[in-house]
């Protein structure tokens, strides 16, 4: 490890209504790969983005190369030479590849663009980073491991001397991950400083120096890698133990009957042999990290995405959905992780989106009975205490927690007995969010079925009665409420297997 | 290892020369050649020099205007009003010469000079005021439309006949010898497949053109000026579109006020089946001039199997349709 | 102006709306000092002729724009329809109500056609619809072999559509029968874009797809209908067409799309879906037909009228993009 080429020190950024970074310090040397870690929502990608300046912070300060900063955005921040390696490539598909390595600045030869000697310079980049990738192939050709090298490539050209990669292991395989890290350690050697954010404590273990752990937006501390174990890195992450009323007992009935198994589902890479029961009356907890293929698992025993094969039982009785209709009729309802994109229609009301799915019952003859759909509504805006001036206010005009009574509410009147509920709190607001959990307790007590996906460890163990764990697709773990801890959670989360 | 790198396909679209020239348009080719081939054998008359020759006549504004409309589809926008602006553009330049006796060298000037204006027009909407591509240039359609026949009163235009003083300028499409008529104009829209291909390939205009059709978002995170270079995708088709109207006045006697809807069709989906992608990101040039080939055979050729000339309209149609789901499904199969 | 904004009534009626028929006035107005004839029964008359077919036209494709599509084949197919049943009235000696019902299955069946290419195979509205308008203005020349087509006058036999239109009592009174049936149609289908099923789910989808059909509706549908209803708008719109204009020609009719989607847009409904209002065609129906009759009473060249009519809707798009934008 060299000297320190940049320092960030007490940065503190708020949003409205969100303290998203509490004074954090992050410290890079020359020659060091540092690791970033935390859990979802820690704050790690808030951090980086201040430091590229896509958020200007409002506190604190950033010192690289000995000189205090502060860039206005990315491509600022790429001409000084800190460039991130992002999760979702910025890539041109239609491009080749030395084409994308040098959008934006191609080398010119008597006012044509000269392809041979962009396709000469990234060979030479690819081979400084000992790369064996065709500088003249499509850009979408690639695979996604060869894509990030590319990204690393055109990183590199910039003249990098510090380099963010953000979760680069989370769409690889074993062997691009190995060649990865070589490209890692030999940049490593050529002094430049990395910051690596990863989910993956074995990763973590294997390539970087230092870590710096995160949680909830706040700095929690610093360790050299090789002087700690495991699960010192772990402690810090969940740290805290201040939720309200952990369940310490499954409340479901002894004997309740499984109204939903799901056996041996797969969708593509997210989603690959799945088996899990619900029961009755239950709150099954589906817990991991980000990227793990809960989400995909629920769309694709919804019927949102297809399904390559697995067999869903209702009620005992076997049933196939393909599409959310077939879903809906064996009674189960999906509240997305995306309410604005996949759960309301904001620019209708609150009435409107309440029959979205049962509205042939509210219909009085050809026509719609609004005198009754005004009625339900109305009805279930009660019993879930949702704010809002009337059942004929626009949804895009609730709050997030209100809105997501309002799909709540959806389900209801359609009277569906399994409701997934995907991160239910998500970008909801602490108040709401207890109402919310109380709703859900009394649906189960009512008799009703909950999946509930949530990256939030607290509501985990607040809720559910039984917990599945998943990481990279598969499920990694199955865990009773009784014997569940922060930790033994979180280990099954970063199993790989 | 490389192998191993790379999502692959059937053994024939990975032949590299196959990649190199586009399985589509190996494909397209072939249809052309079994067309070409179909009604030499049905028709003794198409077999003829004069209708080959009238075919080319009558591809070389479709073409001019479907090499333009390909470089608004790589940006994954559209421009619909290549096809009454070419009408509008002919007018101008007609009238100019008719009844203002202009001589005919400031008739194709202007003529080109407002197929720029509406190019600009387009780009500004589209990469300025963001409107959708198909919206905006539906109403430069109807603008076009309307101004052809405003500046002229609604008279038709016809432009200097050939073997005139002022005809010189048909014989840059159609030179005649006397014993034989030699499509000049073929050389020409070769040529200029020959440099819009180079435009779209090796400069920046055509590099950050299909860079914006692949990714917006990125290509300007990349530091390039999206604005600028979607918009000179729009001034390129209106340009395009410009000598399209000249070489729609060279090959006819007559151009009439109130036509033209419908031609840019002919160009989009010509475009459509060399392989430009409704969705932006991929097309070539030389793809376009195939593919407008196909519709124009397809087109000449009907009449001489006996089929009415009105099925013109109801075959773009299809082909239209047919080209389209095509590439539908393509994207489909890409992600 | 917040306060007349707040006004329950205004409220009710919608702002835009109400400044809408201030503009409607405002033309007459200006019109009728232009051109003193413009007072008469007649030429008001000659003005609502025009906006008959317009007004059925602009309710279809109301539809179709409120899913977040567009129709371009409007005009077209309702020419094809008119030469269709014509060629079989005149040409055939086909009965009369056939030949009607004839023209709204034509409708149908490019609204069919339209609505299966887009909402079960994915393609884009605007080109499919482009490409169905060919395929329209060839099927008219087609059937009639490029002839022109006059229906029956008033006076001959199976004439009696032209009462549809106009009816004229033994007194010599001219009513507009069509204003009364355009009026009706556009109550009813108003009440089936906002009362029923079909016009909810129609709406929705064209507001936010994805979520409706998480919902468990069956969106495609739904989709497929509004072009279907569109089609058949169409159809009903060749016979008013022709009930007041008699002869139709092959291979015309595109320049009537862009008065429909015009008159949509200008009457608030959203090109980008999920926003749409009967009412507001009808004004916006009424603006075009007498900005049409206007033109056509001062003696301007006709011409002017279709780059009136694409600078109206570069305006209402613009403005629309602009109020989207500025509420995200």
């Amino acid at each position: 490890m060299g000297e320190v080429i940049l320092t960030m020190k007490g940065i503190d950024k708020s949003f409205p209504g969100v303290h998203a970074l509490d004074h954090v310090d992050l410290e890079v040397r020359k020659g060091e790969v540092h690791a970033l870690m935390g859990e979802n929502g820690a704050g790690k990608s808030t951090l980086m983005k201040v430091l590229t300046g896509i958020y200007s912070k409002d506190e604190g300060t950033i010192t690289y190369e000995g000189r205090e900063i502060e860039f206005t955005n990315p491509r600022e921040a790429q001409d000084a030479g800190i460039v991130i390696v992002h999760q979702e490539l910025n890539m041109m598909g239609h491009l080749t590849v030395a084409q994308n390595i040098f959008i934006g600045r191609e080398p010119m030869k008597g006012g044509l663009i000269d392809d041979g000697k962009m396709n000469e310079e990234a060979r030479k980049l690819f081979g400084m980073l000992n790369i064996e990738i065709d500088p003249t192939e499509k850009m979408s050709r690639l695979t996604v491991g060869k894509q990030q090298m590319c990204e690393i490539a055109k990183a590199i050209s910039h003249d990098a001397k510090v380099i963010v990669f953000d979760e680069p292991s989370a769409a690889l395989t074993e062997a691009e991950i190995e060649e990865l890290f070589k490209i890692i350690r030999d940049l490593r050697a050529k002094e430049m400083g990395i910051v690596y954010i990863s989910h993956r404590m074995d990763e973590i273990k294997v390539i970087t120096d230092r870590v710096t752990v995160m949680r909830d937006g706040g700095y929690v501390g610093t360790l050299v890698t090789a002087e700690s174990t495991k699960d010192d890195i772990i402690n810090m992450m969940v740290g805290r133990v201040i939720y309200e009323d952990p369940k310490t007992q499954s409340t479901v009935k002894p004997g309740a009957p499984v109204v939903l198994k799901v056996e041996h589902l797969n969708a593509g890479k997210m989603v690959q042999d799945v088996s899990f029961e619900l029961h009755k009356g239950e709150i099954l907890g589906f817990s991991g990290l980000m990227g793990a293929g809960r989400t995909e698992t629920a769309r694709a025993l919804f019927g949102a995405d297809p399904k390559e094969s697995g067999e869903i039982y209702v009620n005992g009785e076997k049933v196939e959905i393909k599409t959310p209709m077939d879903a809906v009729k064996c009674g189960i309802g999906y509240l997305s992780e995306d309410r604005k994109r996949f759960g309301i229609v904001t620019a209708k009301t609150v009435a409107e989106n309440t029959t979205m799915a049962c509205l042939e019952e509210y219909m009085k003859g050809i026509f719609i009975d609004s005198r009754r759909e005004n009625e339900v509504a109305q009805k279930y805006v009660d019993d879930l205490k949702t704010k809002t001036p009337g059942v004929d206010q626009l949804v895009v005009n609730l709050s997030g927690g209100n809105q997501q009574k309002v799909v709540i509410a959806k389900w209801l009147a359609k009277n569906c007995d399994i409701l997934i509920f995907d991160e239910p709190t998500r970008g909801i607001d602490v108040g709401a969010k207890s109402e919310i959990y109380h709703l859900m307790n009394e649906l189960v007590a009512e008799g009703k079925s909950i999946i509930m996906i949530s990256s939030e460890m607290t509501e985990i163990l607040r809720m559910s009665d039984r917990i599945v764990v998943m990481c990279e697709g598969k499920k990694t773990g199955e865990i009773d409420i009784a014997e569940a801890t922060q930790e033994n959670i979180m280990h099954a989360a970063t199993l790989r297997k | 290892m490389m192998a191993n790198n790379v999502k692959k396909g059937n053994a024939f679209t990975e032949n590299p020369i196959v990649r190199a020239i586009g399985t589509q348009k190996i494909v397209v080719v072939a249809v052309l050649i079994i067309l070409f081939g179909f009604f030499c054998i049905a028709s003794p008359a198409f077999r003829q020099y004069s209708t080959i020759l009238s075919i080319m006549d009558y591809s070389y504004y479709t073409t001019l205007m479907a090499i333009g409309v390909t470089f608004c589809l790589i940006t994954g926008g559209v421009d619909l009003s290549i096809g009454t602006g070419i009408i509008c553009y002919g007018l101008l330049g007609g009238f100019l010469i008719n009844h203002k006796g202009m001589p005919v060298a400031v008739g194709l000037l202007v003529t080109l000079l407002a197929a720029l204006v509406i190019g600009t027009l387009n780009g500004a909407l589209v990469a300025i005021l963001e409107l959708p591509p198909f919206i905006a240039t539906l109403c430069t359609m109807m603008i076009c439309r309307g101004l052809g026949s405003i500046a002229t009163g609604g008279l038709s235009q016809n432009w200097p006949p050939a073997g005139s003083e002022q005809g010189w300028f048909r014989s840059i499409f159609k030179l005649d010898l006397g014993t034989i008529k030699l499509p000049l104009g073929f050389v020409w829209v070769l040529l200029l497949v020959i440099l819009m291909s180079v435009v779209l390939n090796k400069t920046k205009v055509g590099r950050y053109i299909i860079a914006i059709g692949s990714n917006k978002e990125a290509t300007r995170l990349s530091g390039v000026n999206v604005i600028k270079y979607q918009m000179s995708a729009y001034i390129i088709s209106g340009f395009f579109a410009g000598l399209g109207a000249i070489a729609y006045a060279a090959t006819f006697q007559a151009i009439a006020p109130g036509t033209g809807a419908g031609l840019e069709l002919d160009a989009i989906g010509g475009a459509i089946i060399g392989g430009t992608s409704m969705n932006g990101g991929s097309g070539s040039v030389a793809g376009t001039l195939l593919g407008v080939f196909i519709m124009s055979m397809l087109k000449t050729g009907l009449p001489f199997i006996g089929l009415q000339a009105n099925w013109q309209q109801i075959i773009t149609g299809l082909v239209l349709i047919v080209a389209v789901y095509i590439d539908v499904l393509k994207n489909k199969k890409m992600q | 102006m917040d306060k007349i904004k707040n006004n329950a009534l205004v409220k009710k009626i919608g702002f835009n709306r109400l400044v809408l028929c201030c503009v409607l006035l405002l033309m007459y107005i200006v019109f009728a000092i232009l051109s003193p004839t413009f007072l008469s029964y007649n030429r008001i008359l000659s003005a609502l002729n025009y906006s008959y077919f317009l007004g059925f036209l602009a309710i279809g494709v109301t539809f179709v724009i409120a899913t977040g599509g567009i129709d371009f084949s409007i005009g077209p197919v309702m020419f094809a329809a008119a030469l269709i049943s014509g060629h079989l009235l005149t040409k055939s000696g086909v009965p009369l109500p056939v030949c009607l019902l004839v023209s709204v299955l034509v409708g149908v069946i490019y609204g069919v056609i339209n609505g299966y290419l887009v909402a079960y195979c994915g393609l884009p509205s605007f080109i499919t619809s482009m490409a169905s308008m060919q395929m329209a203005k060839g099927a008219g020349s087609v059937f009639t072999k490029t002839q022109t087509i006059s229906w029956p006058q008033a006076a001959e036999a199976s004439g009696w559509y032209r009462n549809l239109v106009k009816f004229r009592t033994a007194g010599g009174v001219q009513i507009p029968t069509g204003l009364i049936i355009l009026v009706i149609a556009m109550i009813i289908f108003s009440m089936i874009l906002t009362k029923t099923k079909a016009g909810r789910y129609i709406l929705c989808l064209g507001s936010n797809k994805e979520a409706v059909r998480l919902s468990g509706v069956n969106v495609k549908k739904w989709e497929m209908l509004a072009f279907v209803i569109c089609g058949m708008c169409a159809g009903i719109a060749a016979i008013f067409f022709v009930g007041a204009y008699t002869t139709i020609q092959p291979g015309l009719g595109d320049t009537f799309n862009n008065e429909a989607i015009a008159s949509c847009v200008m009457g608030g409904t959203s090109m980008s879906g999920g926003l749409a209002s009967i009412g507001g065609s009808f004004i916006g129906v009424m603006i075009i037909s007498l900005l049409q009759e206007g033109i056509l009473a001062m003696g301007i060249q006709k011409d002017w009228q279709y780059v009136i009519t694409g600078v109206i809707v570069l305006v209402a798009v613009t403005a629309d993009i602009r109020s989207r934008r500025r509420k995200n």
